[in-house]
């Protein structure tokens, strides 16, 4: 129970039935038990207009207790539910979806399959929970039937169309003296196809009733009457009649079944096209014009498109059909005030809704998590979304949602890692400090205990010695907090340089007088240039560089060294070379030298002092003033440190 | 003997204990206040010859102390300041001290800025060379009325520029020097451009007059604040 690996989501769907709190309620217990999220969802349909005063305040009491229970209520809008719901899973990344039982029967072996069976097919990967409940028949849903759609003038012509045509062609197969049979085989073929060429069911119903009268009429025993002497014909047209209606609807459902096929293969196609451009595309910007381009091609209207920019909403983008913006009014003040109550809100809003239907536009918020990261508008302008263009788009901005919250976790998540980075570079920083800081402390503290307890008992020579030691060590810690201040300087990113012009003799002499005092052991010869190098830096932080350098070439050659310092100009950069015949620097560790807290590996002596700081500062502050620094081998053998600064073209007032 | 008086203004009592202890064993008198308020009570009534003036004071601005000073005294003031703090050294400088030490500093550079001090301070004793016509410091000879300079007795051949700057340098010998200062005195601004003149005449200056140029043994560079001639 416990080794769940991902995170549950449970989703249950918001209805007005009065059964609809229980379902509710058992999904609310299962989120509690599986510790996951839960959401509960209400596919608005068109149908929602005309539903009762009473279902609608059920529905209110439902959302009102899915939100006391802990769930997040999404409404989405559309017709096909099933489709809305499976696609709403996906985005949202639902898990289990808990639905009642009144949804699972088929009335009729040729009604629409019921909304458990269309979500399987759907989204079969999904674990769907069905909850037994009691009282069902008694709630029924009202459908909301467009009345101006009932008849429809081109349907009914097609039909009578189709009816004479069947008589005529029975006429001539009486003429032909053909059987009974034929004739009512023409009838049922007429019916069959009134239900291929209509857009309703109840045409080929009516159809099948005409065509039995009409046969009845025209080809029975007494001719042109409704009456019909032989004894069979009743059975014949009850037969008729069956095999009719039976064809028809069932073609009908063939009809549809396609149209559902070829739109599905079209969602997918556009969905799957429109993905992969996201897909490609790195940057939001990008990824939202993608989207509303798609969107102009797919509606051929025009898309606006107002960004989130620091939480507000930013100007209107529009992304016009033709070469311009159709109409200039799209993107008014009046518009722009819907976006805004769109983008608060993240419901749908603008002509064709029920909030602001004044609007010129269809206003729909683009989000996948809580938040809007952008609204869309679509111009309407008398002709709203046909049902499938709505779904279609709702499904684009539905992806375009999830690359844009993909996109923000993502770098998101790069810049907790970068965060951690940092962190950890800190915490290298403090452990590596901590411990070069103890050495030299416990030297001086021990040092200077012993003096102070026992200097009568020693000789001149070994007190000379604790002094000393004393003052070498604090003159390391001297240097270190000089390193570590130039660190903090640049590591809060607010490094400022302080420019000014210096001459590059000048700094190096400067820098060489803040050398360790053990360069006594070793011969440092300076080399300088004949003209005078300018060079505009920031003298402290780029003496600290020479300082560094120098320090490491006395502290990692053996005593008695040369250690030469060369200045001279090269294609418009001022080169410090720092060259020495120690040991040199293994090739596998050049690369890694200037890296933050890297130390030579090799037994020398005094390794305790190597805060692996000095050359990583360097390269960050010759970086800072537009250089570069490289290590290379000396001849015959040692190490050079090569660093440039851009030279400053100095015109001389005299 | 009439040893020196040195007024130590600092408000740290290991450091103060640490430059008191060493003007002790080289024979300096000194005095200790640990704020602004009684720095410049002590340097009004025991008028000492120089002070040692850390910049961080408790109670006020050390560079308010060096004004404050200089409404009734020229006496010699060497600021103490932590590194950090490097536009505060110049604009102590510019207020009116005379030189500067950088925490953490060592026993003996501390003896050396004195040295130097006091033996300007004897110079403008002798004789108050600012009104002489001759300036000299060891090797080095300025004749401010023929406009010449020698050095070991062989005339130099200095650009007016370098002249200028060499005079300015030796009327403010031991003083340190900011670069506007410099800048402002000889080319009567203080642009970047002037800033960058200015190193390349030292530099050529320096070439001139000091024998070896990466040790030099008459003007003395601090980056990032300026120059000062040194009495040999």
């Amino acid at each position: 129970m416990a080794g769940n690996e991902r995170e549950e989501h449970i989703l249950v769907c918001l209805s007005s039935s009065p059964t609809n709190g229980k379902i509710i309620r058992i999904a609310a217990r299962m989120a509690e038990v599986y510790r996951g999220t839960f959401t509960a969802l209400f596919v608005e349909t068109p149908d929602y207009k005309v539903m009762s005063e009473e279902n609608k305040n059920r529905l209110r009491e439902n959302t009102l207790l899915a939100e006391r229970l802990g769930a997040t209520v999404e409404t989405v809008y559309g017709d096909d539910i099933p489709f809305q719901i499976a696609e709403f899973t996906r985005l949202a990344g639902v898990t289990k979806v808990v639905m009642g039982r009144q949804n699972i029967q088929r009335k009729y072996f040729w009604s629409k399959p019921s909304l458990t069976e269309q979500l399987i097919s759907l989204a079969p990967e999904l674990d769907i929970h069905i909850i037994p409940d009691g009282n069902v028949s008694r709630y029924r849903s009202r459908k909301l039937y467009r009345t101006e759609q009932l008849v429809r003038a081109d349907d009914v012509a097609k039909s009578v169309l189709l009816l004479a045509a069947a008589t005529a062609v029975g006429m001539i197969f009486r003429k032909m003296e053909l059987t009974d049979s034929n004739i009512v085989m023409v009838y049922i073929i007429g019916v069959l196809l009134t239900a291929v060429v209509t857009s309703r069911k109840w045409y080929s119903l009516v159809m099948s009733v005409v065509s039995v009268l009409a046969f009845n009429y025209f080809f029975t025993v007494p001719y042109f009457t409704l009456k019909a002497y032989s004894d069979d014909y009743p059975v014949t047209f009850l037969t008729m009649f069956l095999t009719a209606f039976i064809t028809s609807t069932l073609a009908g459902r063939m009809k549809q079944q396609m149209k559902q096929a070829s739109e599905a293969a079209y969602r997918t196609k556009i969905l799957l096209e429109t993905n992969q451009m996201i897909q490609k595309k790195s940057d939001e910007q990008e990824m939202v014009s993608v989207v509303a381009n798609q969107l102009v091609k797919l509606l051929k209207r025009d898309i606006l498109f107002y960004p989130v920019e620091k939480g507000r909403l930013g100007e209107a983008v529009v992304y016009p059909l033709g070469e311009e913006p159709q109409n200039p009014e799209n993107t008014g003040a009046d518009e722009r005030a819907v976006a805004e109550l769109v983008y608060q809100t993240s419901h749908h809003a603008g002509a064709t809704t029920d909030t602001r239907s004044d609007a010129r536009c269809l206003y729909l918020a683009i989000r996948a998590g809580e938040k809007a990261q952008g609204v869309i508008g679509i111009p309407i302008s008398g002709e709203p979304l046909e049902t499938f263009e709505n779904s279609i788009t709702l499904s684009i901005l539905g992806e375009c949602a999830l690359a844009l919250e993909k996109e923000k976790a993502l770098r998101e998540r790069e810049e907790t890692a970068l965060l951690a980075k940092n962190e950890q570079l800190r915490a290298n920083l403090l452990r590596s400090i901590s411990h070069d800081l103890r050495t030299p402390l416990t030297t001086i503290s021990g040092n200077a205990g012993i003096l102070l307890a026992n200097a009568d008992d020693m000789d001149r020579a070994s007190r000379r010695q604790l002094y000393a030691n004393i003052y070498d060590d604090s003159l390391w810690l001297i240097n270190l907090v000089e390193n570590l201040l130039s660190v903090t300087r640049i590591e809060d990113g607010t490094m400022k340089l302080h420019l000014s012009t210096e001459l590059v003799d000048e700094m190096v002499q400067e820098a060489l007088q803040h050398v360790n005092q053990r360069k006594k052991d070793h011969r440092i010869v300076l080399n300088e240039s004949e003209d005078f190098l300018l060079v505009k830096v920031d003298a402290r932080l780029v003496m600290q560089v020479i300082i560094n350098i120098v320090d490491n070439a006395v502290k990692y050659t053996p005593p008695g060294s040369e250690i030469h310092i060369t200045t001279y100009r090269q294609q418009g950069q001022v080169v410090v070379e720092i060259a020495d015949n120690g040991e040199g620097i293994p090739d596998e560790a050049k690369a890694k030298i200037f890296e933050r807290f890297y130390i030579v590996e090799k037994g020398v002596v005094d390794s305790r002092r190597s805060l692996g700081l000095g050359l990583s500062l360097c390269k960050a502050i010759i970086t800072a003033h537009g250089g570069t620094i490289e290590v290379r081998d000396n001849q015959p053998k040692g190490s050079v440190f090569r660093f440039t600064l851009p030279e400053e073209e100095v015109r001389l007032r005299e | 003997m009439n040893k020196p008086l040195v007024l130590v203004v600092e408000d740290d009592a290991a450091i103060c204990n640490l430059i008191a202890t060493t003007l002790g064993t080289h024979n300096y008198k000194y005095r200790t206040a640990a704020d602004g308020e009684t720095a410049i009570l002590e340097a009004a009534s025991h008028n000492p010859e120089v002070v040692l003036l850390d910049l961080g004071l408790p109670d006020m601005d050390g560079v308010e102390v060096i004004r404050k000073i200089r409404t009734w005294s020229t006496m010699p003031i060497i600021v103490i300041s932590a590194r950090s703090e490097e536009t505060d050294k110049i604009e102590a400088l510019d207020a009116g001290a005379d030189d500067y030490l950088t925490k953490p500093f060592s026993v003996e550079e501390l003896l050396a800025r004195l040295r130097v001090t006091f033996r300007r301070l004897s110079y403008s004793a002798a004789g108050g060379e600012a009104d002489s016509s001759v300036f000299e410091n060891g090797d080095l000879r300025i004749d401010y009325a023929s406009c010449c300079v020698f050095l070991n007795e062989t005339e130099l051949h200095l650009t007016p520029i370098e002249y200028k700057l060499l005079c300015l340098l030796a009327k403010n010998a031991g003083k340190v020097l900011t670069h506007s200062y410099i800048t402002r005195e000889v080319w009567g601004s203080s642009w970047d451009n002037d800033v960058a003149s200015l190193r390349v005449f030292m530099a050529t200056l320096r070439k001139k007059i000091e024998k070896d140029p990466s040790n030099p043994q008459y003007i003395q560079t601090h980056v990032g604040i300026g120059y000062r001639m040194l009495r040999v």
